[in-house]
């Protein structure tokens, strides 16, 4: 079953991340990959994320389809013009890559080449149009090509945005557009995101409920100083605190696996995309004790 | 209004260290609002040259500095002091120093100041950036704020996912631009307007170098 397949199932569906490394020793990155093997749905491959220079998400996707998993390409508008970002896709089908992720991308200001030209010829709701115009046999412009592509293309959408209204005009938009699915920024108060849930469930797409894998105090509270709309509530940075500097990490993997049982027993979504940041060898291990595995 | 910050002193040494008569050139609008090109700039920078040992053959603040054939004509005044000049000093944007560039094809012409964009003056010498000349306007549909300069990924379909209690990721002193855009048109009736979607901006309509002949009834730009 495949992604898609998956989806379109009653079955939970899990993702988790894989960063490609800046450089071009992936010995490390292979290893966290085969770690995942056989457990996930798909596995997304992350763009320069944070703006910061690494290996291209196309060439990891296409290495991680031949380990055998089933990637989905991550795309963002920051680095390449609308030429760039066609070229690419159609790359990526030839290559047997079938599931996209459309996403404006983290502007320059955040990452290590502060400098540079940012492109954004084109955004996320606009680059949504763009995968459907190529999955229809024409570019952007119209023009008729030669082989059409077959992505199945999602999207982002932040549920706690601060305000939250233009947020979802801008995800129906997507949604307009053609995202088939949704991967949240990541969500810690579970009765909000129920909210964000009752609202979201009048659109026919699919949603994955984003989790970033808590591994300190320190961290919870630096994301709710510095990453917009991701908010860690009081109890959760408490139980952190309570586990003590050694346990802290597992007390996140706790939290993690108890918001994914609770996600997945009372029906809130339709799964849940792991977010580990660095620690992707735990995924499993939060995996098994939200019982998935 | 073109806003203008005037560049580092000893960069522009280096550019006219071989010359030693200078010419100066100020503009009597933008570069005057800024305080980069007005009379009491064009005096200080004549005291500035003097103590570096230059000789300052004249000064003059053109009433429009992009205007070529109306400068050309106030210069006419000062015909001598021009001749004994091998370097005329340009204190308005970049468009003033090309019109220099114009009028003296056999001086070196050099630029006092940087360039910046084109501002609105919110208080005295406080300026910013409203518009981004792109060649086709937004504003029609934005509520008359313009998410191409106001939004620093230029987002023409709502806000990205760095809204933070309503300011821009980029930096909390800065609003962001579709929560303005949305209150806007909420508070005008028009909130409709942010449900269609837009469609990719066609930036060939900000390819340079332009010109425009405005003198014919119909406008016709030629890239």
């Amino acid at each position: 079953m495949n992604f898609k397949e998956a989806l379109n199932s009653e079955k939970f569906v899990v993702t988790a991340e894989v960063g490609p490394p800046k450089g071009t020793d992936i010995k490390e990155m292979l290893h966290d990959a085969e770690a995942l093997k056989g457990k996930l749905d798909a596995v997304n491959v992350t763009d320069n994320q944070s703006a910061v220079m690494r290996i291209n998400s196309l060439s990891i996707c296409k290495i991680l389809l031949d380990m055998g998993h089933e990637p989905i390409l991550q795309m963002t508008c920051r680095d390449r013009n609308r030429i760039g970002l066609q070229s690419d896709l159609l790359g990526a089908s030839v290559l047997g890559i079938r599931n996209v992720l459309c996403m404006t991308g983290d502007h320059p200001n955040a990452g290590d080449h502060k400098e540079t030209k940012a492109v954004y010829d084109i955004e996320s709701v606009q680059l949504l149009r763009v995968v459907d115009s190529l999955n229809n046999g024409r570019d952007m412009m119209g023009n008729e090509m030669k082989g059409a592509t077959d992505f199945f293309q999602g999207a982002v959408v932040t549920p706690e945005a601060d305000p939250v209204e233009p947020q979802l005009m801008k995800f129906e938009k997507k949604v307009a557009a053609g995202a088939n699915f949704f991967q949240t920024q990541a969500i810690y108060d579970i009765g909000k995101f129920k909210e964000f849930m009752t609202y979201a469930r009048k659109f026919p797409v699919k949603i994955l409920a984003g989790l970033v894998l808590l591994k300190s105090a320190g961290m919870a509270n630096y994301m709710n100083k510095f990453v917009p709309g991701i908010k860690v509530p009081q109890d959760l940075i408490d139980e952190l605190k309570a586990a003590g500097k050694g346990n802290a990490l597992d007390a996140g993997i706790n939290i993690a696996a108890r918001h994914i049982k609770q996600l997945k027993e009372e029906d809130v979504c339709d799964g849940v995309h792991i977010m580990a940041i660095g620690a992707e060898d735990k995924v499993p291990l939060i995996m098994e004790r939200a019982g998935l595995l | 209004m073109i806003i203008t910050k005037k560049r580092d002193i000893k960069e522009l040494m280096e550019n006219i260290k071989n010359y030693k008569s200078i010419f100066l050139i100020g503009c009597s609008e933008c570069a005057t609002l800024c305080g980069t090109g007005g009379e009491p700039e064009l005096q200080a920078m004549k005291e500035t040259l003097e103590t570096e040992g230059k000789k300052v053959t004249g000064s003059f603040v053109a009433k429009t500095g992009c205007q070529i054939l109306g400068t050309k004509v106030e210069l006419k005044a000062f015909k001598d002091a021009l001749a004994e000049t091998d370097c005329i000093l340009v204190m308005s944007c970049g468009a003033g120093t090309q019109t220099a560039v114009e009028l003296f094809r056999d001086t070196a012409v050099y630029p006092t100041n940087d360039s910046l964009f084109l501002g609105n003056m919110t208080r005295i010498q406080m300026f910013d950036q409203r518009c981004s000349l792109c060649g086709k306007c937004v504003l029609d549909k934005t509520g008359g704020i313009c998410p191409v300069t106001a939004c620093p990924k230029g987002l023409l379909n709502g806000p990205c996912g760095g809204t933070n209690e309503g300011k821009c990721e980029i930096s909390p002193d800065m609003e962001c631009a579709w929560v303005r855009i949305y209150n806007r048109l909420k508070r005008i009736g028009q909130l409709e307007e942010m449900k269609k979607i837009a469609e990719p901006k066609d930036w060939s309509a900000a390819n340079t170098p332009m010109s425009l002949n405005a003198r014919e009834k119909k406008e016709e730009v030629k890239k």
